[in-house]
């Protein structure tokens, strides 16, 4: 990863560490549920969160799996991240590792279950941090990936791509579900199942975690009412009196696995 | 604080992929191969190639 970007990354996370960690739209949700159901985890799981956040993921299949390895690029992160789960008692088995997604510091095979949840749009080479996750996944491992979906039609995609890069400079870009797929196989994972979920967002909640300021707020406000009916209708933008209340964004989930033999 | 050595079994250098070794007290990870040496702060090693230290 670019170390420029890197650094800008960093900025941005360890500024609103303490936000991301008491978000409420990231500490439950139906896609956390969903990860649960479709890769069934077990006592004997070694399970790797990469690009961990607040230790949402982490805190949630803790309980369910044997060690959870929790890494992200920002130690500021970490560190709240390993304060949450240390208020919430009973949880001894995850461990914080400061690490690049695209330059995993851990052995071939190391984990049996892997997870990564609203990151991958923000990393600068997808396909390069995909083969990190196939390479640390033992044969036959199990991955989640949960990342906001990019709307199909352009004109609304446009709208997303400025409207997340208003929010949070380090956006660097959502896939749709086509490019996913391709990047899924190009990296040698078998795609098992792909769902959509809607999301709602608290306009003001989610502008608070990126850590915008009034005029930025205002700014992103304008945006969204300015936008066309097309950008209202797929977002289900709500609002009231000029300021945007809610939106509601599609998060697609994906399974794939590790193939159980290699073909050589 | 500094690392439980059961866990450093699990850590190789993002580099080279190569294992890496811890000092006496844990407080330093080392990859001989490509001569970096990875801090550990507050019981979190930092493994990141450019935060690393040559020697």
């Amino acid at each position: 990863m670019d170390s420029k970007f890197k650094n800008r990354v960093r900025e941005q996370f360890s500024r609103t560490a303490t936000a991301y960690v008491e978000a409420k739209h990231f500490s439950g949700g139906e896609d956390l549920e969903e990860a649960a159901r479709l890769l069934q985890p077990t006592q004997d799981d070694n399970m790797l969160d990469v690009a961990c956040g607040g230790g949402h993921m982490a805190l949630f299949f803790a309980p369910m799996v044997r060690q959870v390895v929790a890494s992200d690029l920002t130690m500021q992160m970490l560190k709240k991240a390993q304060e949450h789960i240390a208020e919430e008692g009973l949880i001894d088995n995850v461990i914080f590792r400061e690490a690049d997604a695209e330059d995993l510091p851990f052995p071939a095979g190391s984990f049996t279950l892997l997870t990564c949840r609203i990151a991958p749009h923000h990393f600068p080479d997808v396909p390069r941090a995909l083969k990190e996750f196939h390479r640390v996944l033992r044969r036959g491992g199990r991955m989640v990936i949960i990342d906001t979906l990019l709307p199909s039609d352009p004109e609304i995609a446009e709208f997303f791509q400025t409207m997340e890069t208003m929010r949070n400079p380090t956006h660097v870009r959502a896939y749709n579900e086509d490019e996913w797929q391709e990047m899924i196989q190009d990296a040698e994972l078998i795609l098992q199942e792909m769902l959509i979920i809607p999301k709602v967002h608290e306009f003001q909640d989610w502008v608070k975690t990126a850590g915008l300021n009034r005029t930025q707020i205002q700014n992103l406000n304008k945006f969204f009412m300015d936008a066309p009916a097309a950008v209202h209708d797929y977002f289900k933008i709500e609002s009231f009196a000029g300021e945007v209340e809610t939106f509601t964004d599609q998060k697609l989930i994906i399974y794939a696995t590790r193939k159980e033999k290699e073909k050589k | 604080m500094s690392l439980k050595p059961e866990l450093l079994e699990i850590l190789v250098c993002p580099k080279c992929k190569q294992e890496i070794q811890a000092n006496e007290d844990a407080s330093l990870l080392s990859c001989e191969q490509c001569r970096l040496r990875f801090p550990v702060r507050d019981g979190i090693p930092v493994l990141l190639s450019d935060e690393a230290e040559s020697y």
